[in-house]
């Protein structure tokens, strides 16, 4: 479970979140959306400690990440996956070597570490050609589906994604979305996907939504184009008027 | 008035030394990582191969130019004397203090330190080394540790080679073109020239190789900003890594000699 309690962060005069309160129940898959510079990319970093909040507290499984040092943070690591917004993969390395980073790190034998490669890479949808590619030899939706079996190699407990499907077209957006379902079916991982993509609650199974800093709403993604908040309306239906400053 | 001055003196100043404080938190960090974590032999020797081979070049070019200007130089000046056979120790003690050390650390900063601000701080922008971090690896043991291991290592032979340079192209000069007497020549370098002079030139290119990495590695790591960010601190890490090589070199010189 993520519980985010009072969360506060500012980025100079800027708030970013304020005053932030969050639940995501176990093995649920919730989607956060809000507009662009809403603070939805922070939020995932604050849970997962690449950004330090200004004050508040958030629970990863009844531990308080906002108290670790960046030592007991690895501990978290190795339980919270992180999809990154543009993948993030690590442009010196070939697609192998990306994915399994962690192990060969570790000096496990590459040999051994092959065939656990393989299996993530099919499991994304990709098949052992990609092996030795380098990052620049893939197309965005390829690199997404490696940064994807990247972060399933320490089959975590918790999933981030950072807006999985920007810059993706409908077809490749809505494969990533089926991706996202069948990984959070087939490992019961507590998930979080931010998004400003709406296709995203064909998949969720609830729905937060974050404006100026907190939870404006949070409710089931099945009834969300039913749903009366006037925020969730206004943003889900893309109208100029309504609560949400436009300007 | 005095206000908005004593103001900007403040601002300054808490700049300073709050750049000061990371930059040593960071050194600390990645001293400590070297001390409790298994070094990354493989990336040691690809560094010391980028810095070291990649730098010959250039290193040759500058040594003999230099240990060719000194030779001339030296031989105008000490002409009016008749003390041509001193050209021998001048050069070489000159080279092996001196220009050795600060050549090569100089030329290693434009060449190397630059791209590893570069390709850090891309990293950095990128995301990538938040990836590294969510991966579990220690970034430092990863990224910057190899890197300042290399560097440091490196750097007093990459020295020692082009004070070799400048002493064989002044000795080319003094006896082929200014007409010393060979024997002369290398009979000054055994009289007055000690051993101190090239240990102490090769301890000066231990610290030049430990702080140009430091600098150069720690600006990549604190990029921020995009492509334009990449290249403000490229050109930083390049400015502030040479000025404090020449620092240090004024304060290691007055130590050692």
């Amino acid at each position: 479970m993520i519980k985010i309690k009072n969360l506060k962060k500012s980025f100079g005069p800027k708030k970013i979140t304020n005053g932030l309160d969050l639940v995501v129940p176990t093995h649920d898959l919730m989607a956060v959306i809000g507009r662009s510079g809403e603070g939805k990319s922070v939020l995932l970093k604050q849970i997962i400690g690449l950004i330090k909040p200004d004050s508040g507290q958030i629970f990863l499984d009844e531990q308080d990440t906002t108290k670790l040092n960046s030592k007991e943070l690895e501990d978290i690591y190795k339980e919270c996956g992180y999809v990154f917004q543009f993948a993030a993969l690590l442009d010196s390395l070939t697609v192998f070597e990306n994915i399994g980073v962690t192990l060969l790190e570790n000096n496990v034998d590459p040999e051994e570490v092959k065939p656990l490669v393989i299996e993530k890479l099919r499991s994304v949808g990709l098949d052992e050609d990609t092996l030795d590619k380098y990052p620049s030899e893939l197309s965005g939706g390829m690199k997404k589906r490696v940064g994807l079996a990247r972060t399933l190699m320490l089959s975590p407990k918790i999933l981030l994604y950072d807006e999985p499907t920007t810059g993706l077209d409908p077809i490749t957006a809505n494969i990533i979305h089926e991706l996202i379902k069948k990984t959070h079916t087939k490992s019961s991982a507590t998930s979080l996907v931010v998004s400003h993509d709406v296709e995203i609650f064909k998949f969720a199974t609830s729905v937060s939504m974050l404006y100026e800093g907190k939870i404006a709403y949070t409710g089931p993604a099945k009834t969300i184009w039913e749903c009366d908040n006037p925020y969730v309306y206004q943003f889900i239906r893309g109208l100029e008027d309504g609560p949400i400053k436009t300007k | 008035m005095v206000l908005n001055v004593i103001d900007l003196i403040g601002r300054t100043s808490i700049k300073a030394f709050n750049g000061i404080g990371n930059i040593g938190l960071f050194f600390y960090d990645s001293i400590v990582t070297l001390f409790t974590t298994k070094p990354k032999i493989k990336k040691i020797i690809y560094q010391m191969s980028f810095i070291g081979v990649g730098s010959t070049g250039v290193i040759v070019l500058i040594g003999v130019t230099v240990g060719a200007v000194l030779a001339v130089q030296s031989y105008t000046g000490l002409h009016r004397f008749s003390a041509e056979r001193f050209i021998g120790p001048i050069i070489f003690i000159s080279m092996a203090r001196e220009f050795g050390p600060i050549l090569a650390a100089i030329m290693v900063t434009g060449r190397a330190g630059s791209a590893m601000t570069a390709e850090i701080g891309t990293m950095r922008i990128t995301e990538q080394i938040d990836a590294l971090q969510t991966l579990c690896i220690n970034v430092k043991q990863y990224l910057i540790v190899p890197r300042i291991i290399a560097t440091t290592l490196i750097l007093p032979f990459l020295s020692l080679f082009c004070s070799l340079c400048g002493v064989l192209a002044g000795y080319f000069m003094s006896v082929h073109v200014l007409g010393i007497n060979a024997e002369l020549y290398m009979e000054s370098i055994r009289e007055n020239v000690l051993l101190s002079d090239i240990t102490n030139g090769l301890i000066k290119a231990l610290f030049f190789g430990l702080l140009l990495s430091l600098i150069t590695t720690y600006k990549g790591f604190i990029t921020t900003g995009g492509a334009r960010g990449v290249g403000i601190a490229t050109t930083q890490g390049v400015v502030y890594a040479n000025v404090t090589i020449f620092v240090a070199d004024y304060i290691l010189t007055s130590l050692m000699f």
